[in-house]
C-alpha cells in the first residue's frame, strides 16, 4: 500500500478555547506524545502542532482510515479525558492535507488571518519531531517546502500587512514615527485596559523609560510597577510631558487634558522633536485640533480603530491571492510525492521479480 | 567601445531599475530584490567606465560640456545611493534616485549638449572645484529624495490616510537621521568645493551672478543645518526647504552658469577660460 499524508486536529472554528484547552500539549509533552501517536494512529512519520488555536497531527501512513478512528483514542488516553468528552475533529488526506499545511503555514487559517506567529509555532512543532526522529521524507519534504510557500505569500502579498488590533496600531504607527522605540520616553495619563495593552505592546517593541500619572497616586504607582516604570503626580505630567516621546492618554475626564495651546507651549521646549499622542478615551482627551501642528501626530480611539478595520479587511482580501500563489507550490509537491510513489510501486515490483 | 555607449548602457540599467522601482511600489511588492541592486551597480559600473574614458580623452575631471557635467553629477547621485543604500540598508532609496539618474543621463544623451571642447589642461584647483561642488549636489540629491519619502510619509499620517507606500518606506525616524546625515556630508564636500573655488586662478570678470547663486545656495544649506540648534524647527520645515533648495538648484545650475564667462556650457569652450588658466598641453 502507498503511503499516504494525512492531517487532522481540533480547531478554534470548530472547539471552543474550553475544549482546546483540555487537549493542547505542553512543550514538554512532545517527546512522550511523538511515539504515542505514531503508535496509536499507525503513522510512519509524525508531528504534532499544539498553538492557542489549534490542536493537529500530520503524519504519512498507509492506512489513513486508522488514523481516523484514533485520534480522539488519542487524545482520550493522553490527556485522560471522559469517554463522553466530544471532540470535533477535522481529517484531510492527500492534496487537501498539503494544501491544509500550506495555508495554515501562511495565515491564511488563523484566527487573525495574516499573524505570523503560527509560522514559527509550524517550526518548532516540526523542529522537535525531528529532533526526535518523528519525520521521514515525506514530512520533512511537506514541512520544508510549506515554510518556502509561506516565505513567498507573506512577501508577494498584503496578508501579513498592517496590524489588526488598537494596541499593535499604536505601535505600528510609533514604530513608524521613530524608527526605534528602544529611546523613547511614554507617558500614561489614566489608567486603562486599552492604555495598559498599548504600553505593553511598546515595551515588547522595546520601549523602555515610562512615567504614569493617575489621579490616585497609588493607582499610578502600581501600575509603574508593574511596568518598571515611574509614577508622578498628577499636577506634574504636564512638565514630564516636555521631555517624552509618546502621551497615552485614557482618563475619564469630562473635559480636554490637553488642548491647541497647550501643545504649542510644550513645543516650544521641544526642539522639534515628534510627538506622538494616542487618545484612548471617551470623552476625548485630547484637542482634535492638535493634530494641526507640525511634529504631532494625534491619533485617538476610532483613528485606530479604522486602521485596525482596514488592516483586516486588505488581509482578508489577500486570501484569494494568496491561495494562487500557493497552488504552484501545492502542484510541486504533489507532483514529486507521485514521482516518489511510482519509484516505490517500480523498486517493490523488481524487488518481487528479483525474489520470486 | 565607445565612452558614449558605456553611457547609453548605464542609462538602459537605470531605466529597467526605475521601472522596476515602480512596478514594485505600485504592486507593493519588495523592491530591494538582489537582481536590482545587482543591475544599479553594473549600471554605475558603466557609468564609471564612460567618465573613466571620457577622462583619459579629455585629460582631466569630465566636466568640460554641460553633457559631462551632468553625467558626472548623476554619477554622483548613483554614488551617492549605493554607499547611503548600504550603509543605512535602505534600498528603497534606489527606486527613487534611478528614474532621477535616467532623467538626467537622458536628457545628457538626446540634447545637444556633447559640444565638443578643446584638450586643455585644466588646473589642479579648477578640477577640485568643480568636481566636489558636484558631488556635493549629488549628495544634496539624495538628501532631498530622503526628504521626499519623509514628505510622503508625514502627510500620509497627518490625514489618517495611510496607504501601502506608508508601510513600504522606511520609518519617518530612521529617514530623519539619514536625511541630516547626507545633508551635512554634502554640505562639507559643497563647501569645501565652493572654497577650492577661491584658488583657481584668474576667475573672470562676469561671475558675480554665478558667485552669488553659490553663496546663496550654500546659506541656505548652511540654515538648514544650524537652523534647528537653536530655533525649534519641524524636521517637516528642514525636509521642505531641502526638496525646495534641490529643486531651485536644478532648475537654475544652467541659467546660473549660462550667465557665467567661467562657468558657461553652451558655446563649446564653456569652460574654457577655467582651461586657459594652467599650462596647456
Amino acid at each position: 500500500m502507498s503511503v499516504q499524508l494525512v492531517c487532522g486536529g481540533i480547531t478554534f472554528e470548530a472547539a471552543p478555547v474550553e475544549l482546546r484547552e483540555r487537549i493542547a500539549f505542553l512543550p514538554a509533552q512532545l517527546p512522550v506524545a511523538l511515539p504515542a501517536i505514531k503508535t496509536t494512529l499507525g503513522l510512519g512519520e509524525a508531528v504534532l502542532v499544539s498553538t492557542c488555536n489549534r490542536v493537529e497531527y500530520f503524519g504519512a501512513t498507509a492506512e489513513p482510515e486508522q488514523a481516523v478512528k484514533s485520534w480522539p483514542l488519542f487524545l482520550r488516553q493522553f490527556h485522560e479525558l471522559e469517554r463522553q468528552f466530544e471532540i470535533p475533529s477535522f481529517h484531510l488526506e492527500g492534496r487537501d492535507c498539503v494544501s491544509h499545511l500550506y495555508e495554515v503555514a501562511s495565515g491564511l487559517k488563523s484566527m487573525v488571518v495574516g499573524e505570523t506567529e503560527v509560522l514559527g509555532q509550524l517550526k518548532n512543532a516540526y523542529q522537535t519531531a525531528q529532533q526526535h526522529g518523528a519525520t521521514g521524507k515525506w514530512l520533512n519534504r511537506l514541512f520544508q517546502s510549506s515554510f518556502a510557500a509561506a516565505k513567498e505569500v507573506r512577501t508577494r502579498t498584503g496578508i501579513t500587512r498592517g496590524n489588526v488590533s488598537v494596541a499593535s496600531v499604536a505601535v505600528g504607527l510609533a514604530e513608524k514615527i521613530f524608527g526605534q522605540l528602544e529611546q523613547c520616553r511614554i507617558l500614561i495619563i489614566g489608567a486603562g485596559d486599552t492604555s495598559e495593552k498599548t504600553l505593553r505592546a511598546l515595551q515588547n517593541c522595546g520601549a523602555q523609560c515610562v512615567i504614569m500619572a493617575n489621579r490616585t497616586y497609588d493607582r499610578a504607582a502600581d501600575l509603574a510597577g508593574k511596568f518598571g516604570g515611574r509614577a508622578v503626580s498628577w499636577d506634574d505630567w504636564e512638565k514630564e510631558a516636555v521631555a517624552v516621546d509618546i502621551i497615552i492618554s485614557s482618563t475619564s475626564a469630562p473635559h480636554y487634558m490637553l488642548t491647541l495651546d497647550k501643545v504649542r507651549a510644550l513645543l516650544r521646549q521641544r526642539s522639534g522633536k515628534p510627538l506622538f499622542l494616542i487618545d484612548l478615551a471617551v470623552p476625548r482627551d485630547f484637542e482634535p485640533a492638535i493634530n494641526q501642528l507640525d511634529d504631532v501626530y494625534l491619533y485617538d480611539l476610532d483613528d485606530l480603530q479604522s486602521i485596525a478595520q482596514t488592516h483586516l479587511h486588505e488581509r482578508q482580501t489577500a486570501i484569494v491571492q494568496s491561495q494562487e500563489l500557493l497552488k504552484p507550490h501545492i502542484t510541486r509537491f504533489c507532483s514529486w510525492a507521485e514521482r516518489e510513489h511510482e519509484a516505490l510501486r517500480l523498486a517493490s515490483l523488481g524487488a518481487n521479480r528479483f525474489s520470486a | 567601445m565607445g565612452d558614449r555607449a558605456w553611457l547609453i548602457a548605464a542609462t538602459f540599467g537605470y531605466l529597467i531599475s526605475s521601472a522596476w522601482g515602480a512596478y514594485a511600489l505600485g504592486a507593493s511588492r519588495p523592491i530591494a530584490t538582489r537582481w536590482n541592486n545587482v543591475l544599479i551597480f553594473v549600471s554605475f559600473l558603466c557609468h564609471s567606465m564612460f567618465l573613466h574614458q571620457r577622462g583619459q580623452a579629455t585629460g582631466h575631471c569630465p566636466i568640460g560640456n554641460l553633457f559631462e557635467t551632468v553625467a558626472f553629477f548623476s554619477w554622483s547621485l548613483a554614488l551617492t545611493y549605493l554607499v547611503i543604500g548600504s550603509t543605512f540598508r535602505m534600498s528603497i532609496l534606489g527606486a527613487f534616485t534611478a528614474p532621477l539618474v535616467f532623467l538626467l543621463n537622458f536628457f545628457a544623451l538626446v540634447a545637444p549638449v556633447d559640444v565638443p571642447h578643446p584638450l586643455l589642461h585644466m588646473a589642479w584647483q579648477t578640477e577640485l572645484h568643480a568636481s566636489l561642488t558636484v558631488l556635493g549636489f549629488g549628495m544634496l540629491g539624495i538628501a532631498a529624495l530622503a526628504g521626499v519619502m519623509y514628505l510622503m510619509q508625514e502627510r500620509q499620517l497627518k490625514r489618517r490616510a495611510l496607504t501601502h507606500w506608508f508601510y513600504d518606506l522606511p520609518a519617518m525616524g530612521r529617514l530623519e537621521i539619514v536625511h541630516r546625515r547626507v545633508l551635512i556630508w554634502a554640505f562639507f564636500l559643497f563647501s569645501i568645493g565652493l572654497l577650492a573655488g577661491f584658488f583657481v586662478p584668474q576667475t573672470r570678470a562676469g561671475d558675480e551672478i554665478k558667485i552669488a547663486w553659490s553663496a546663496a545656495v550654500w546659506i541656505l544649506y548652511a540654515c538648514l543645518l544650524l537652523a534647528p540648534r537653536f530655533i525649534p524647527l519641524s524636521h517637516k520645515k528642514v525636509a521642505w526647504a531641502s526638496v525646495a533648495g534641490y529643486v531651485f538648484v536644478l532648475l537654475t545650475f544652467w541659467g546660473v552658469n549660462s550667465l557665467s564667462n567661467s562657468h558657461r556650457f553652451n558655446s563649446g569652450l564653456s569652460t574654457a577660460a577655467d582651461y586657459s588658466t594652467g599650462p596647456q598641453k
